[in-house]
């Protein structure tokens, strides 16, 4: 881990792989800390890239500014850590709240990006994101910061990696409780009261874009991100199996496959931002990586053609 | 804070278990720090307010003291002086602080507003950064009634967070923000240097 000056504050980042090699970054969700990349970071490192994550003001062991944090700092503060590492251009992958920080980012710096991935995130705080956001404000600031662990592993990771890794979960916890201070992250979601929907400016964003949702996302739920793959005209949606909230976490070999398809098709100008959604394969090591939707991408139910007996019967 | 000084301090606590040295040294500490704090809010009831602030402030320092109250009981007291001299270094500079920086407290001049600040700075350092929960051995007894008295002070530093919080981003902006940007830097240093001591001795055997 390597600490950058960037004006009077402090960010903590790690930079794997050659110099001049194509640059990813990744970009934190709330509670995550840059460690949470290594895997990526060496996985990229190896095929060539060079790999930047870092932990958001607030995060980890960056600074962490008591009496505010605003959402416009996150930005600024990426285009400050590119320039300390030299880097002119990178592909920008985020996740959750990072994804707030990466869209900001394109609009502000678009001329900066290779491309954009967008994981489990939002442009606008639809209605139940807006009272899911409150609830976990509050049991933040009214029961604490185990509280908040406690209710995030279950909304974002599946009852089969809970079961999985239940030895290592408070191992788990007690490093998030050590790397998270209550007050850092409380000032990172009250900076959501000055949010304005990014929706009506996504437009803007005209450099190729990958979404991804996870198919059982419910905190950041399909409305979210297809409403990104509507506005982004150079944009694909890739919805992930079987996947939470986290998945990056969870299913981090078919997210690297996703990425990295993404990054290959980019730079070799195979990449084709027609708006399609599309759905990953369950096999990482599948060709190819995804295919196309059928249905109503929107529904939960699995579409498909009711036999006329069995509709039948249901209107009887 | 460096993770390796919880690790380290942790797993000292699992060779030797809470006791009565590590357990008067943890109680020595998290009672400067309750009573520093209790100390400024006691100063800060002179104030010339009785509004909502001053409620919010009152129950914070009897709570504070209801938890250096909690932590006395439970705690099983070494017998070791050396563990109480070595104490009065490590904590010293949580009460040269307030001998040096808060005692003016009720002064209402532009140097007493910067002295209320830093009061209330000095309170979010020591609320938000010193942490024993993670030094609590893994699998031991959950009804341990001092990691059980560690964990009530924990939960409840964070709501009483919650007025510091307040108050740095609301109070005395008479100050200049760089200026009381500048005290809670300085006083968010000074309690976690005093903290990493504290840990680093505690890993000590």
């Amino acid at each position: 881990m390597t600490t950058a000056k960037i004006g009077k504050h402090e960010i903590n980042f790690s930079l794997e792989g050659d110099a001049g090699a194509p640059l990813i970054t990744f970009v934190n969700g709330l509670t995550q800390s840059v460690g949470l990349w290594t895997a990526y970071s060496k996985h990229f490192a190896e095929r060539g890239y060079r790999v930047l994550a870092y932990d958001m003001l607030g995060q980890g062991r960056s600074s962490k500014p008591v009496l505010s944090i605003a959402l416009e700092d996150h930005p600024r503060t990426l285009a400050a850590l590119l320039d300390h590492i030299g880097a002119e251009r990178t592909f920008l992958a985020a996740i959750s709240f990072g994804g707030i920080v990466a869209i900001d980012f394109a609009l502000a710096h678009g001329a900066r990006l290779d491309g954009l991935v967008l994981m489990s995130t939002f442009a606008d705080l639809t209605p139940q994101l807006e009272f899911l956001g409150a609830a976990l404000y509050e049991g933040l600031t009214q029961v604490g910061l185990p509280y908040l662990q406690s209710l995030l592993y279950p909304m974002n990771l599946s009852g089969a990696w809970i079961a999985a890794n239940r030895e290592r979960i408070p191992e788990m916890r007690r490093a998030g409780y050590i790397g998270n201070d209550l007050y850092a992250l409380q000032n990172l979601m009250e900076s959501f009261v000055t949010f304005t929907p990014r929706g009506p400016r996504l437009h803007e964003v005209a450099c190729p874009t990958l979404i991804l949702n996870g198919e059982y996302d419910f905190f950041t739920p399909r409305e979210c991100h297809d409403l990104m793959r509507r506005e982004m005209r150079n944009s694909r949606l890739v919805l992930v199996q079987r996947a939470y909230h986290a998945f990056t976490l969870e299913m981090p070999a078919i997210t690297m496959r996703q990425i990295e398809h993404f990054v290959v098709s980019v730079r070799e100008g195979r990449w084709r931002g027609d708006q399609s959604v599309w759905v990953a394969a369950e096999d990482p090591e599948a060709e190819p990586p995804a295919y196309r939707a059928l249905g109503d991408h929107m529904r939960a139910i699995p579409p498909f053609e009711v036999p006329a007996e069995a509709a039948g019967k249901a209107v009887r | 804070m460096n993770p390796d000084l919880f690790d380290a301090a942790r797993r000292r606590l699992e060779r030797s278990g809470f006791d009565p040295d590590a357990q008067t040294k943890i109680a020595l500490f998290l009672n400067a720090a309750k009573t520093s704090n209790a100390t400024f809010l006691g100063a800060a009831q002179l104030l010339p307010v009785g509004d909502l602030v001053m409620q919010f402030l009152q129950a914070q320092q009897f709570r504070e003291l209801e938890f250096v109250a909690l932590l006395s009981r439970v705690t099983r007291w070494s017998l070791d002086p050396l563990v109480y001299a070595a104490s009065g270094v490590i904590v010293a500079p949580l009460w040269s602080h307030w001998w040096g920086g808060t005692q003016g407290a009720t002064a209402a001049t532009p140097a007493g507003a910067e002295q209320v600040y830093a009061g209330l700075a000095f309170g979010h350092a020591l609320l938000a950064h010193v942490r024993l929960t993670p030094v609590i051995p893994a699998g031991g007894d959950p009804l341990d009634p001092f990691a059980v008295a560690l964990q009530r002070i924990e939960q409840e530093n964070g709501r009483m967070l919650q007025t510091q919080i307040r108050l740095l981003k609301e109070a005395c902006t008479e100050l200049p923000v760089e200026r009381r940007e500048a005290v809670v830097e300085e006083k968010s240093q000074l309690v976690e240097a005093a903290f990493a001591r504290f840990l680093a001795w505690l890993a000590a055997a």
